[in-house]
């Protein structure tokens, strides 16, 4: 599989509004909104930002607001898709905000981070919300960050996969920090990703 | 304006030793590469200070230099074994969040952010005695008691602390009075009260009232840039509300506002600075930012560092310059806006105090960031098209390598100061510089001797801007700087202090230097000379300083679209 790496500075092509991105375009070429939901410090920005530049950074840089990144993957049967990805601040204050993100949201990933039982609950909060609030044929995946650190686990990932088929989610483990099922994780949501009927 | 200030400006006594407080800054930009730990053992008001704000410019060999001097000058070490920070423990977990991992990963070598963040002191307390001795100390808190924020330990441990505080506060407002400061021996308490938020500093940094002051009014607007001012809402229908939380994660933003204040003169003359620039550049990038202000964007700011390059507002409104300094160190001292292009919610307290502008940031390179602010919330395509239209024009206009360059040749230095065209008897000077085409002070003038002026800020009143020269050699490491900073602070302090001023002119001259201040309608100007100066000559030299500026104001100052064909 192929990652062709699409900086930010690179794609002015896209217009329109922060909310009405979709997935889009013809069937070959897949554009997608995506948002990365989870309290602070469970790695989301860690996960994109392997996903994107193949990078692991252990000092953990606080999310403000929200930072936009995108990265287009070469699927196996020739499609590509482009994700423009959503990667909001866990903070409390942004909780208010988070629909501006994720309204609109072909795909969202909700992130907890195994070694904390505190953070998979916020995690089934941030599930609640986009049920309630996301649009309906949103693909949601959970994702179980920080693998690496399989010694100090407290969340099994017996239970998360549970939860993850009771809600309708892919549910996937990732270490951001060994590369670990990151590149997985999204191409199992580009493969999920609704097809356009070719016209 | 008047070319001669008073002849007979009044001198003032020596101050005594004991006022010449430790100074210490770690700001990177000065610190010379073979700068020796053992300069700096002094326990200071600003120990172990890093962030993004202050990286910007520095090699990586002199990164790794300070690491190694503020490990070696941490000595109160002993109290440092506490629990392990949240950063330590490998990527686990970041300050601010309600729970930290304990797990122990294999450790990547520590960032110099690690320790930034471990300057906190998360172990400490009012009971520890390294705690009580720190030079001075930041609070917030509510009206009913509770810790928000605290420079130097766990708020939550600092619960009792805290409540004393409140109580001394509406101790006083019961009898329908305000507390503005205690004194107790060499410590000074400055109390602010903001409707249900109390900001207090202890000091015993020998800072004016006014001072000390001015730094909480700026804490307060900097938590508004976070937070707005609707938080007080939360404490109308919850005075218990425990606001710590929605502070998560801004260590950094407040640990960078509180070093500004002993390096960035923003802080206390209430103006900003630009990046010397040739006017044609700084007309390019103006031009397009004013496009791009034309269709929707409320404010475009073009900063390098906390340098402003051009910024422009939609119909004339303006950004207030303690605004532009907030914003600054917030996006400066957030290593995310670095990562990647960002859209967040960002109140400017002098605009709107009440409401969220949302504001898009991109950065360039390094140290070169692009700011648009919006009250849209649906904006963010827009504003990514328009930064790339701003992006093609800068490059094109060079604005970007322009820039670099004059970061690293900062324009004013002394030994530039055009001489005096009626006294010939200058020696020829060692070089010219390419932008005064005039005799130049010998550097022995500059440096030593009668008229030895050192160092000067100059404030155009009129523009909000000012600039500095470049320190010289006598200045050079960082604890002289903020030294001399805190000398400049004291007058300022004195030169607006309403009970017995304002003043227009003041000669000052103790055994550190002499310091000449000169305050006419449209500027004011700070400057510091060799303490064995001559009066008159002092005078002189200023004289030719503001002569000196006028001459480079196009180049050195932003001006609005309408003063622009001055």
């Amino acid at each position: 599989m192929g990652c062709s790496s699409s900086l930010p500075a690179n794609n002015a092509g896209a217009v329109g509004n922060i909310n009405n991105e979709n997935s889009a375009t013809d069937s070959k070429n897949l554009r997608v909104k995506l948002v990365l939901l989870g309290d602070s410090g469970v790695g989301k920005s860690c996960i994109v930002l392997r996903f994107v530049r193949g990078q692991f950074d252990p000092t953990s840089k606080v999310t403000v607001g929200a930072s936009f990144l995108s990265q287009t993957l070469a699927l196996e049967d020739s499609t590509t898709v482009k994700f423009e990805i959503w990667d909001t601040a866990g903070q409390e204050r942004y909780a208010a905000l988070a629909p501006l993100y994720y309204r609109g949201a072909g795909a969202a990933i909700v992130v907890y981070d195994i070694t904390s039982p505190e953070l998979f609950n916020k995690a089934q909060y941030w599930v609640k919300e986009l049920q309630k609030h996301g649009s309906p044929d949103m693909i949601m995946a959970l994702v179980g960050n920080k693998a690496d650190l399989h010694d100090n686990r407290c969340v099994s990932s017996q239970d998360a996969k549970e939860y993850a088929d009771r809600n309708s989610m892919f549910f996937i483990e990732t270490s951001a920090k060994t590369a670990d099922n990151i590149n997985q994780l999204f191409e199992e949501i580009a493969k999920r990703l609704p097809r356009p009927a070719p016209s | 304006m008047d070319p001669n200030p008073s002849p007979h400006p009044t001198d003032s006594q020596p101050e005594p030793p004991e006022k010449r407080l430790a100074a210490l800054s770690l700001r990177s930009a000065h610190l010379p590469p073979d700068f020796a730990p053992a300069e700096i053992q002094e326990d200071d008001d600003d120990e172990g200070y890093l962030t993004a704000a202050s990286r910007g410019g520095s090699s990586s060999c002199a990164a790794a230099a300070w690491k190694d001097e503020v490990d070696g000058l941490d000595d109160d070490k002993d109290v440092d074994v506490g629990p392990p920070s949240p950063s330590s423990s490998g990527y686990a977990g970041e300050r601010g969040s309600s729970l930290a991992s304990s797990a122990g990963v294999d450790d990547p070598q520590p960032q110099p952010d690690d320790w930034a963040r471990d300057k906190k002191h998360l172990d400490e307390d009012d009971a520890s005695a390294s705690w009580r001795k720190r030079k001075k100390h930041f609070f917030i808190l509510s009206n009913s008691g509770k810790p928000i924020y605290s420079r130097y330990g766990d708020e939550h441990k600092l619960a009792g602390f805290s409540a004393t505080l409140q109580a001394i506060i509406s101790f006083v407002e019961n009898s329908g009075d305000h507390i503005k400061f205690v004194r107790a021996g060499k410590h000074q308490i400055v109390f602010l009260v903001k409707g249900p938020i109390y900001l207090v500093c202890i000091s015993c940094t020998q800072e004016s009232y006014e001072g000390l002051r001015g730094q909480l009014e700026l804490m307060y607007g900097q938590m508004l840039l976070i937070l707005t001012k609707s938080i007080n809402k939360c404490f109308e229908k919850n005075p218990k509300f425990d606001m710590a939380s929605l502070l998560g994660g801004t260590d950094a933003v407040f640990l960078s506002l509180i070093h500004a204040f002993s390096w960035n003169p923003a802080t206390f003359l209430h103006a900003y600075t630009c990046i010397p620039l040739a006017q044609s550049t700084r007309k390019a990038a103006s031009a397009v930012l004013q496009d791009v202000a034309d269709s929707g964007v409320l404010f475009a700011l073009l900063m390098c560092e906390h340098k402003v390059i051009s910024l422009v507002g939609a119909q004339k409104e303006t950004l207030h310059p303690d605004d532009i300094f907030l914003l600054s160190n917030f996006i400066l001292s957030s290593e995310s806006f670095r990562t990647s292009e960002s859209f967040s919610p960002i109140c400017i307290p002098r605009y709107n105090p009440m409401a969220f502008l949302y504001a898009y940031v991109h950065f360039f390179d390094e140290n070169t960031y692009l700011t648009l602010l919006t009250s849209s919330a649906n904006a963010f395509y827009d504003l990514k098209d328009s930064r790339s239209r701003i992006q093609n024009v800068l490059l094109k206009a060079n604005v970007l390598d322009e820039v670099q360059k004059s970061l690293r040749e900062s324009a004013l230095r002394i030994e530039d100061l055009p001489a005096d065209p009626s006294s010939r008897s200058v020696s020829p000077p060692p070089q010219f510089s390419e932008d005064v085409n005039s005799q130049l002070l010998s550097s022995e003038m500059a440096i030593g001797g009668p008229a030895g002026l050192w160092h000067f800020i100059y404030k155009s009143i009129y523009l909000d801007q000012y600039v500095s020269s470049e320190f010289p050699l006598v200045i050079s490491n960082p604890k002289q700087q903020k030294r001399l900073y805190k000398a400049y602070k004291k007058m300022y302090a004195s030169m607006h202090d309403k009970t017995i001023g304002p003043h227009k002119t003041q000669f000052r001259r103790d055994e550190d230097y002499v310091l000449f201040c000169w305050i006419t309608q449209d500027f004011e100007l700070y400057a510091a000379f060799n303490p064995l100066a001559d009066k008159m000559q002092a005078i002189k030299i200023c004289n030719r300083v503001c002569q000196w500026i006028r001459d480079l104001e196009n180049e050195i100052f932003v001006y609005g679209e309408s003063t622009l064909s001055w």
